[in-house]
């Protein structure tokens, strides 16, 4: 009773998953031949038992076909009658019915289940259930309120119906800000300034171990005072933000000495470029010609006999 | 020597100078050369003038003209070398004589010069006419060592792209180093100066630029100045590079030129300069006396701020931009420094050395007016304090520094300044120490002076001054009138006392024609019965640098009922004042308590004692008198003075006094005044040190968080997260200096362990991470490079097991996180430079503190990179001071080495200046302590240094000789050997071995001695030293020493042997015996004493009573002027060994003490002279050598030769 009981829910389970998986992923289409097969092998054992010898492959695949097809009938028949009776999952006693309603006679059945010269057939390979893709699980599922009964089915995944925040929401806690901004800025610059240290030279405190707290190399510069006196284009930046009016006025006038240094290139280039570049500061030309400054005064040429 | 009268100046010259053009054609800045011409416009003020004497330093002289003619000159500079090379002699005391003598030799005011020329036959006779004279002179400068200094940086292309550029530079006159001239601030002349430099350079000299020419082939331009004003030449400089010009905008005769992409910066520095011009000249009610002005800054400067005839040289290193703060009031000052000098200095130039106080003083204290304007009448008072400290320290440390020092006159005068180690005859010999605070005492004596004659009487004297000046000044040359130009302390008194009717003689007296400044110890009691306050007020007037002042003194008393002011008069031996008070005891009402200002204040009286009536006392609280008061009150009274007092003054003083009281009160009154934002700043600051101190002493007892922590973080911190400091906003400058200072403060706390507390450590460390100043307008380096400092300071030495070498594993955990803080903050800095790269300053400074306090291994390879050319100069002398450091602690010789290399080597002046003046204030050994740095080497090496090597820079020298001071002492070096030794012993044992010895030995010194008559008993006397004897054992020697009556070291025999002789007639000579006799017990003393006989030297009428003045005074008798034709420098080499030896057993050796006990115990003295006799002896023996050699003397025989 108990074999024919595993095949029975075995088969059923097939035929289920069959109806399901049909024309779906090859995975489940493997299955499918599988069991073919296994139902092949059935038929062919049978065939066996009832002393044939051998039997013509299209013979045994119309046996095979004509054998699911009851198989599946019995599973159609069982879930419709239990469906009928409101239930999803058929019971022994549908099956029962659908026997008796497809004019099998149960009560042979165990008997013929006991048969002595039953062969067993092996299970088929085990083949690996296909995977089914896990749903992706966002949250925790809500469980029923206390007014809807618990077999309703459950909440989709929270996912589906809450709305899901794409980006961390800032924190807005000004100690966290602080100790953040702080950090961040303290590893930027550790880590800058040990690459500094690995791609360069170091110097360092210790004879023994030269990698603890290496230093960068201190490297003399040929104008020293430049880096030392003028603020960095960080401070710089930061004040163009504060104060942006005064800056450009300096920047301005910058290119004042350019024109002086340009001098030495050419004799002619000299004069024609010294005279408005050169001595007169290029912005507010006009409001510096008022100015007499000898510094601002073209320089002149030379008196035809002069001592040098 | 330049004789000041009352009328008028008298020339030392037998010429008087009119006109002088410089003409540079040719500036190298690849090879570092200049070439040139100048021309001397000369009227004769004699018949025949045949000789006409310039100055003129290290320039290649190729032809000399005078009217067109070649003339013949010779040209001989003692101070090249001061001391002969071959010479032994190795004596401070001998240097500083030789070296005195030298600058006598070609001193212009006295009428010298390193050139002299002679005026062709033909022209003599044009004497007689009083024809002008014109001397045309051609030289050339090759690498000058000073006068000018090239920059030329070492980077690719052009001169001009390179920020290459040169200037002149120079302690006083110094002029002569870079072209002849009279190098004398009291000959004026007016100048045509022309400049043909590059055509991508700018020359910025003195006076009008009239026009800028081109050569003919164009590469190059001419510039032309003319100065009309007369300028002495001292007061010329030169500038040359590729300038950004700046025309200011508020004043277009002003320019302002800075190098190539400093422009930014130069407007932003410059921005406020008109202000001070406006003040100025407003309280002088006198325009500026030049037609321009103009600034140049430069790198690589001598000093910050140099001014000259209408321009002034400044260091770059002042220019900043907008965002630093803390260098802005510093610039300020020295531009406002600058410019006083223009008026007083430049302008109106001094007839002598000796009126140098006038123009010091008078800059000086214009200067504090500005400040006081400027920067607030606390600032002023901060800073006068401040001033005063610092001069009181100086001379009760030092010794006084005199003003107005008379040579000459009086023989008794001889050497005003016997305490010191060198002659003040000269400016080129002074230490500059001495002379900073020399400047700074003129000017507080100036404010004296304005404290008697009223401030509007001052300023009159000044206008008259300077409008006298000016109306000399447009006269066509008339030497009468252009001697009105230059201030002399006679013309100076002269006007106060026409403009105000005064007479301040008693006060020029006591603070300009004497040194020293006033010590006074106060206390008081209170008569209850009398209800008198009875004030004690003593002086010490008998310590170095003191003197005894007479005369009337205020003292403030702050009673219940009010403040009031007494004057008490200061007497020969009254000591106690009786004072009323006006209040009857203490009152029960309570009601306001009156102040000075005429605030009227509650106080919690509960502290105060209840039969008082008095809260606090001050004497002198104007600061009337240059002194120190140590003043004893109670302590509430002090916590009353610091917090109801409004004098900035008196509240520093109380704090300082606060110090000695450890108690709760006093906690809460810095508490209270910290607390306090109307509170001048620097008071606040200097609160905050206090409260460490205190709550160090308290440590027991002390309740709540760690001092000033809740303070802060009250101030500072989010009020949401109180460990969190805000973001950086430094808009409020005194909240940002006390931001700045109180974790410096902060980490001076200590807990039982003596440990800095680990909460106070972890709030320095959230300070440093949480530090954010994106939203700052200002910078923030200063404020992060004091947070290192505060790391610095929580430092305490490491618990060191012996012998244990210092690894990264047994780092203390603690010292790790610093260690790892610091390390950061350094290699930031390669990335992102902070401005004036402070921030490696205080990283190097910590580093040092790190391997001094054993945390680290002490190595100095960091610091040597640091320390070469090439780094910002403040990073470098960060560097040097932590060598010099590390060379003083590990004894290190071949550190030493390395420094003094750099000194000599080294291509920026100010580098080499810093390192002479950092080992000699924190020097490797000093002359009390053996050491074995203390080498023959090492003092060979230094001699030369001092000798020969500094001869291009008057203040290096100096600086060197400060060393040697510092190091040896003024005696022979205690390490060197003796050159004989058995002479010496044999002396001591018996006195009648020598003379035969000796004798022999004579003949063969003698030729040695190219000396002239004058010195033939001298050298008798040296010659004696170096025979060879026989030496006996050095402890013989020892006991003989103590027994011998004489008692002296270890001397060289013939010493003694010429002591008797030169002793009686000296006696004769000089009615000064005890000195005599004090002197005659040492045998170097007797040598110093023949010395001094033979050269009719005078030596200061009271040197016994003080015993180191009576080593000063020999040491400086040379100096003074002697009737030959050059001052002989006379050593006195016996003298000197003395200390030396005795310098290794210690203080007591040292001679003056020697001198004290000979006067007392006459014979017995008893020195444990375990030391080497035969080094003594040897010593002597070199001396004697040397003394023979006498390089001054060798000099001063040729260079007259000429003239002759």
């Amino acid at each position: 009773m108990a074999d024919p009981a595993v095949m029975g829910s075995h088969t059923l389970n097939l035929g289920m998953r069959s109806a399901t998986n049909k024309a779906s992923t090859s995975p489940a289409e493997n299955y499918y031949l599988a069991r073919r097969r296994t139902l092949q092998v059935v038929v062919s054992s049978l065939l066996t038992e009832c002393g044939y010898e051998s039997a013509e492959k299209a013979a045994v695949e119309s046996l095979t076909e004509m054998m699911q097809s009851y198989i599946t009938e019995i599973g159609r028949c069982a879930k419709t009658y239990c469906e009928h009776t409101a239930r999803s999952v058929p019971t022994l006693p549908d099956v029962v019915i659908t026997l008796i309603e497809m004019g099998f006679n149960v009560d042979t059945l165990p008997v013929y289940a006991k048969r002595s010269q039953r062969m067993v057939i092996t299970a088929p390979p085990v083949t690996n259930p296909p995977v089914i893709p896990k749903a992706l699980i966002a949250g925790q599922k809500r469980t029923h309120p206390a007014h809807i009964p618990s077999h309703f089915p459950e909440f989709p995944d929270p996912h589906t119906y809450i709305k899901t925040p794409t980006f961390r929401e800032p924190v807005s806690d000004y100690q966290v800000v602080r100790e953040k901004a702080a950090s961040q800025r303290r590893d930027v610059e550790r880590a800058l300034t040990r690459f500094m240290a690995k791609t360069g030279q170091t110097q360092s405190l210790f004879k023994d171990d030269v990698t603890a707290f290496p230093l960068i190399a201190a490297r003399p510069s040929s104008i020293p005072y430049l880096n030392a006196l003028l603020p960095s284009e960080l401070e710089l930046q930061a004040l163009e933000e504060t104060d942006s009016s005064e800056q450009d006025d300096q920047t301005d006038s910058e290119n004042n000495p350019g024109n002086i240094t340009n001098d030495d290139s050419g004799v002619d280039k000299e004069n024609s470029g010294l005279t408005p570049g050169g001595v007169v500061p290029t912005v507010k030309a006009s409001e510096e010609n008022m100015i007499d400054n000898p510094y601002l005064r073209p320089v002149k040429k030379p008196k035809v006999r002069r001592k040098k | 020597m330049n004789r000041k009268k009352d009328k008028g100046f008298e020339s030392p010259r037998p010429y008087k100078l009119t006109h002088q053009v410089v003409c540079i054609n040719n500036i190298n800045f690849q090879r570092k050369s200049v070439i040139g011409y100048v021309e001397l416009t000369v009227f004769p003020t004699v018949v025949n003038l045949n000789r006409i004497k310039l100055n003129s330093k290290q320039c290649r002289i190729y032809r000399v003209r005078v009217n067109d003619l070649e003339a013949p000159f010779i040209y001989n500079d003692p101070t090249l070398e001061v001391c002969h090379h071959e010479s032994k002699q190795r004596n401070l005391n001998y240097f500083s004589s030789a070296y005195t003598a030298a600058v006598t030799a070609v001193d212009p005011d006295a009428g010298n010069g390193e050139l002299c020329i002679k005026v062709p036959s033909e022209l003599w006779k044009q004497g007689d006419e009083m024809k002008v004279l014109k001397v045309y002179i051609e030289f050339s400068l090759d690498q000058p060592k000073g006068g000018l200094h090239f920059v030329v940086p070492d980077v690719e292309g052009s001169m001009a792209e390179r920020g290459a550029h040169v200037f002149s530079f120079g302690y006083q006159n110094s002029t002569r180093f870079w072209f002849p001239c009279v190098d004398s601030y009291s000959e004026l002349c007016t100048w045509k100066l022309e400049f043909t430099v590059d055509a991508s350079m700018v020359a910025v000299s003195c006076g009008d630029m009239l026009e800028t020419v081109y050569t003919h082939d164009m590469r190059k331009k001419t510039f032309h100045y003319m100065l009309p004003i007369p300028t002495a030449a001292p007061n010329i400089s030169l500038a040359v590079g590729p300038f950004e010009i700046l025309v200011d905008p508020y004043m277009h005769e002003v320019t302002h030129f800075c190098l190539p992409q400093l422009l930014p910066l130069l407007k932003h520095t410059m921005s406020y300069l008109h202000e001070i011009f406006e003040f100025y000249e407003e309280i002088l009610t006198c325009r500026y006396p030049y037609s321009c002005f103009k600034t140049v800054f430069v790198d690589e400067a001598y000093v910050q701020v140099s001014s000259y005839a209408s321009m002034s040289i400044f260091s770059t290193n002042l220019l900043h931009s907008t965002m630093i703060i803390d260098q802005t009031p510093l610039t300020r000052r020295c531009l406002a420094q600058a410019l006083a000098q223009q008026f007083f200095g430049c302008f109106i130039s001094r007839m002598s050395w000796a009126d140098e106080w006038v123009l010091k003083g008078i800059s000086g204290y214009c200067y504090g007016l500005y400040l006081k304007k400027t920067f607030g009448v606390n600032e002023y008072r901060h800073w006068i304090k401040e001033e005063m400290d610092s001069i009181t320290d100086y001379e009760l440390k030092m010794g006084g520094v005199l003003l107005h020092p008379t040579f000459g006159g009086g023989k008794e005068k001889d050497n005003p300044t016997p305490h010191l180690h060198f002659s003040i005859k000269h400016p080129h010999t002074l230490s500059w120490e001495y002379y900073n605070m020399f400047q700074c005492k003129a000017h507080l004596v100036m404010r004296l002076i304005e404290n008697r004659i009223s401030m509007e009487f001052m300023l009159q004297v000044f206008n008259k001054l300077l409008s006298l000046a000016s109306t000399a000044s447009s006269q066509k040359y008339q030497s009468h009138m252009w001697s009105q130009m230059l201030v002399s302390t006679s013309s100076f008194l002269k006007s106060i006392s026409n403009v105000s009717g005064k007479d301040i003689g008693p006060l020029i007296k006591q603070w300009v024609e004497q040194s020293g400044v006033v010590k006074f110890f106060g206390s008081f009691a209170f008569n209850r019965k009398r209800n008198v306050l009875e004030l004690e007020i003593r002086q010490d007037y008998t310590s170095s640098g003191t003197q005894k002042y007479v005369g009337p003194i205020k003292v403030t008393v702050q009673e219940l009922d009010g403040s009031f002011n007494h004057t008490l008069q200061i007497e020969e031996n009254s000591l106690k004042h009786d004072i009323p008070c006006h209040s009857k005891s203490r009152r029960n009402k309570k009601k306001k308590i009156p102040l000075m200002n005429g605030e009227e204040v509650d106080m919690d009286l509960s502290a105060m004692d209840a039969d008082s009536p008095l809260l606090w006392i001050r004497i002198d609280p104007d600061m009337s008198i240059l002194r120190k008061v140590e003043f004893e009150q109670a302590d509430f009274m002090w916590q009353y003075q610091l917090r109801y007092e409004r004098d900035v003054v008196a509240q520093e003083e109380s704090i300082t006094a606060l110090e000695k009281f450890p108690t709760p009160a006093s906690r809460l009154a810095l508490t209270d005044i910290l607390e306090q934002d109307q509170c001048f700043y620097k008071v606040r600051m200097l609160a905050c040190f206090c409260l460490a101190q205190i709550a160090n002493s308290m440590m027991s007892t002390w309740t709540g968080p760690p001092a000033m922590k809740s303070l802060f973080t009250r101030m500072f911190c989010c009020k949401s997260c109180p460990n969190i400091v805000k973001t950086n906003n430094f808009i409020n400058f005194q909240t940002y200096f006390l931001q700045k200072t109180m974790p410096v403060a902060m980490a001076l706390l200590r807990d039982v362990q003596n440990l800095c507390p680990k909460d106070v450590l972890n709030f320095i460390l959230d300070l440093i991470k949480y530090n954010d100043n994106r939203k700052n307008k200002f910078s923030d380096n200063y404020y992060r490079a004091e947070l290192i400092d505060a790391l610095c300071n929580s430092l305490t030495p490491a618990i060191s097991i012996s012998n244990e070498v210092r690894t990264v594993d047994n780092l203390n955990a603690d010292v790790r996180l610093i260690l790892e803080e610091i390390t950061r903050f350094l290699n930031m800095e390669k990335l992102l430079p902070s401005y004036r790269n402070i921030i490696t300053v205080s990283c190097l400074r910590a580093i040092r503190t790190l391997q001094k306090n054993g945390h680290i291994p002490s190595d100095p390879s960091l610091f040597k990179s640091y320390a070469e050319h090439g780094h910002f100069v403040d990073v470098r002398v960060a560097a040097l001071e932590a060598l010099v450091d590390y060379t003083r602690v590990d004894r290190s010789s071949e550190e030493l080495q390395w420094l003094l290399t750099m000194v000599q080597n080294d291509p920026i002046h100010y580098v080499r200046h810093r390192i002479l003046s950092m080992l000699g204030n924190n020097p490797p050994f000093t002359k009390a302590a053996e050491s074995q740095l203390c080498t023959e080497a090492l003092v060979d090496q230094l001699w030369k240094l001092m000798n020969s090597g500094t001869s291009h820079d008057w203040r290096l020298r100096c600086d060197a000789m400060n060393l040697y001071y510092t190091l040896f002492g003024l005696t022979r070096p205690s390490c060197l050997p003796l050159p004989e030794l058995g002479l010496v012993l044999n002396l001591k044992e018996k006195k009648a071995l020598l003379n035969p010895t000796i004798k022999p030995e004579q003949p063969v010194a003698a030729p040695e001695l190219p000396a002239p008559m004058t010195f033939s008993a001298e050298e008798e006397h040296l010659v004696m030293d170096t025979p060879p004897i026989p030496v006996p054992p050095p402890s013989q020697a020892l006991k003989r020493k103590l027994d011998t009556p004489l008692g002296s070291p270890p001397e060289p025999g013939q010493v003694l042997q010429d002591e008797p002789s030169i002793k009686i007639p000296m006696k004769g000579r000089f009615p000064t015996q005890e000195e005599e006799d004090i002197d005659m017990e040492t045998v170097h003393d007797s040598q110093a004493f023949i010395y001094h006989h033979l050269n009719m030297l005078e030596r200061p009428s009271t040197p016994g009573k003080e015993p180191p003045s009576v080593e000063q005074s020999l040491l400086s008798m040379p100096a003074t002027p002697m009737p030959m034709p050059m001052p002989m420098p006379m050593p006195m080499p016996m003298f000197s060994k003395e200390s030396s030896s005795s310098s290794k057993h210690g203080e007591h050796h040292h001679h003056h003490h020697h001198h004290h006990e000979h006067k007392k115990k006459k014979k017995k003295h008893k020195h444990k002279h375990k030391h080497k006799h035969k080094h003594d002896s040897k010593e002597k023996e070199r001396d004697g050598h040397a003394f023979s050699n006498s390089p001054a003397s060798g000099r001063s025989m040729r260079s007259p030769s000429l003239s002759d």
